[in-house]
């Protein structure tokens, strides 16, 4: 069955629609991870030496100790942004002589194919076969790795049932995001040592080896509660669908924009009234905290805005990101209807814009509370959202008329997961880079307000291109329109 | 009004649509029959330019449908639930198919009035969403919403499908009762050959893509269709 089930898998991966972008993005994910591995070899293997030069005159085990939960609790962070949701289109498959826990079994076992979970055995292994092993005992080593294991897989299910959850609710997103802050937070302010934590941890293991056990069980109690969940939502595809009566809604605010703003708040409606798009909207609050976490008081101090301009790129725009992404694909069910109405694809193209600008200037206006940490963080904030606004938009836009992909907003939200992840992520670099690449020169030549400013002109100066950039996009939509509809249509 | 020529599409190496000369005058009202895969469905999206002929053109009152967009302002169509903005309420729907053809909501609302009987009571305020509704109440919908914008040319898609018994009858009075009261050129698709020669003055008769027959109905029709499709 698994053998089935995978086969369709690879079909469906070689026979979709766009691809090629697909392919690029995997292949592209693909030297990441050769990248991150050939990185954890060296790692694995230079360990000792490392450890030696680093902290030197200290006994190597301790260190090595001291630093594991380190290591998961970054991975917990990156699995958060990184790990993608095994997807496998159930439906077609409920109705038939295919049992739900095989079905189960299949999203778990593929969910396990993730880099994450292979790193440490090339991290972390090496040096316990080298010296852990050697010194405490074979016994001691084997718990290690165990252990070490446990809490990879442990880490692995409990993200995909944050991840699932948050789907319906971001607040369990929320959850996971305050959990690293919060492990963060105790660190760095030495309420709790995580070193002394994950160093004690290990001594007890290498003292009463079987303590690992204790991480097994855990890993397999989050296995079963993700089991658990993914089971029960099985069955109730329409549970959410509440029966409260639906009104009728206009938004005043947008008539003024005429036949652009009905577009406009249309689309606004779609946003609203899906849960998927709605969580996707809602995400954009939750990322107004990454300053918190990149805008550093040294950076600040020394004008070094070329990390922060990321952050600020991604707080700004995240909006334009993460809805653009798919753009288009929302719309795809009724998207027949679109191109038959009397609809100007002008319009319809200015609508997005439209949407896109009002969307990141209300997201810069929250943001501008980091006024209070600096007055150049606003100065930043504008650099940025001219450039979400004049260009991110052209570029997102541009990139929606080569997706064909149909996406499902109606579909249950638990088992669409279409697209969640990195591969997105990846399709995002050009949005994220360009702006950094205006900056660099003017960073490294020490004028960095200058590529603040030169980024900000070339944000506007798009801006005041925007009824070009509008036509370019619309001459290319009709080109394109018979293919993204018969994508759709599938 | 509809000009069709050399029209060509193939899929997969198969033509599904081969039509060399088809014309169709302005007041006319076309029923297309056929089995599937008969190209009906094919002909209407090209008709709508939703897919791009492989060969041929079509000319709407002597415009390319595929090169300028003027045939969206007498062109009213309704071929599935993909034309329905299914997260809006029926009544923000109409308003805003409405809106398009500068009709302001209390003219939508008034114009609603008259469709009353046809939609027996199931489509407004009743607090759902488009995508709660059964499969015939969105055609409904639909067909509605097809209708109000006063179109010269109208296209459905099986439109009598998923429809229940009085709703059937209901709408084949209204198709006639449309032609009576403006000029209307009507292309109808459907299975149901009592309907279909009951409310078209002609038929053409599709398979494999290409025109089989083509004549205007008179007493006889119903038999003639019966007869070819048992064969």
């Amino acid at each position: 069955m698994l053998s089935t089930f995978l086969n369709h898998q690879w079909k469906e991966f070689w026979r979709s629609r766009n691809k090629a972008g697909s392919i690029v993005a995997q292949v592209l994910l693909g030297f990441f991870i050769l990248y991150f591995l050939a990185m954890a070899i060296v790692v694995g293997f230079g360990m000792e030496l490392f450890i030696g030069k680093i902290f030197p005159g200290q006994n190597t085990i301790t260190v090595f100790n001291s630093f594991i939960l380190y290591y998961f609790l970054i991975e917990f962070a990156l699995r958060m942004q990184l790990q993608e949701l095994p997807t496998l289109s159930i439906i077609p498959y409920l109705h038939l002589k295919i049992s739900r826990r095989q079905i189960v079994n299949f999203l778990n076992i593929k969910s396990l194919f993730s880099l994450f979970n292979f790193l440490p055995f090339f991290v972390f292994f090496p040096f316990i076969f080298v010296k852990i092993a050697p010194s405490l005992g074979m016994l001691t080593g084997a718990m290690y790795m165990l252990t070490m294991v446990s809490i990879a897989v442990f880490n692995n299910f409990f993200i995909l049932y944050l991840k699932r959850k948050a789907i319906n609710n971001v607040m369990y997103f929320g959850l996971g995001l305050s959990l690293i802050l919060i492990g963060i937070g105790l660190d760095y302010y030495q309420i709790i040592s995580l070193r002394n934590v994950s160093n004690n941890t290990f001594l007890a293991i290498a003292r009463y080896p079987f303590i690992a056990l204790f991480f097994t069980l855990a890993a397999a109690l989050m296995l079963l509660v993700n089991s658990k969940y993914l089971l029960a939502n099985l069955y109730t595809e329409e549970l959410s669908s509440k029966n409260d009566k639906k009104v009728s809604t206009d938004y005043a605010f947008l008539n003024k924009f005429g036949r652009v703003g009905e577009l406009a708040a249309l689309e606004l409606k779609l946003i609203l009234r899906h849960k998927r798009s709605r969580s996707s909207a809602l995400m954009g609050l939750f990322f107004l905290a990454y300053g918190l976490l990149l805008y550093k008081p040294e950076m600040i101090k020394t004008d070094s805005f070329g990390m922060m301009l990321f952050a600020a790129i991604m707080m700004t725009g995240i909006s334009i990101l993460t809805y653009g992404q798919f753009m288009f694909a929302w719309q795809s069910s009724h998207f027949d209807g679109l191109l038959t109405n009397k609809i100007d694809f002008k319009d319809f193209i200015k609508a997005k814009f439209l949407l896109f600008t009002i969307s990141s200037t209300l997201i810069t206006i929250l943001a501008s509370f980091y006024g209070f940490m600096s007055w150049k963080l606003l100065l930043l904030h504008l650099a940025a959202y001219l450039y979400n606004i004049g260009f991110g938009t052209v570029v997102v836009l541009y990139f929606a008329t080569l997706n064909y992909k149909r996406l499902d907003i109606n579909k249950s939200a638990s088992f669409n997961w279409q697209g969640v992840g990195a591969s997105q992520m990846i399709l995002g670099l050009p949005f994220i880079l360009l702006p950094i690449f205006i900056y660099l020169p003017f960073g490294t030549l020490d004028h960095p307000f200058w590529g603040l400013f030169a980024v900000g002109v070339f944000g506007l100066f798009m801006l005041l291109l925007r009824n070009f950039w509008v036509k370019v996009i619309t001459n290319k939509f009709e080109k394109q329109r018979y293919k993204i509809a018969e994508g759709f249509r599938e | 009004m509809i000009t069709c020529k050399n029209l060509k599409k193939n899929y997969g190496g198969k033509t599904v649509v081969n039509i060399s000369e088809l014309t169709i005058g302005d007041g006319e009202t076309i029923g297309l029959v056929g089995n599937n895969g008969a190209g009906k469905t094919t002909l209407f999206r090209m008709l709508l330019d939703l897919i791009r002929p492989d060969e041929g053109e079509i000319l709407s009152k002597n415009e390319n449908v595929a090169q300028n967009q003027h045939w969206k302002n007498y062109t009213a169509s309704y071929l599935d639930e993909g034309f329905l903005i299914d997260y809006l309420t029926p009544e923000e729907y109409f308003i805003f198919i409405g809106s398009l053809h500068n009709l302001s909501a209390a003219h939508v609302a008034d114009y609603l009035k008259q469709y009353e009987e046809f939609f027996n009571g199931e489509i407004l305020n009743r607090g759902k969403y488009i995508r709660d509704f059964s499969k015939g109440n969105q055609n409904k919908v639909g067909i509605a919403a097809a209708l109000m914008q006063k179109p010269e040319l109208l296209i459905l898609d099986e439109p009598f499908a998923n429809l229940d018994p009085t709703t059937q009858i209901r709408l084949k009075s209204l198709l006639k009762n449309l032609k009576t009261t403006h000029k209307l050129t009507t292309l109808i698709s459907s299975h149901d050959l009592n309907h279909v020669t009951d409310v078209c003055d002609r038929i053409i008769l599709l398979e494999k893509g290409l025109i089989i027959k083509d004549f205007h109905t008179d007493e006889n029709t119903l038999k003639e269709l019966e007869a070819y499709f048992s064969e």
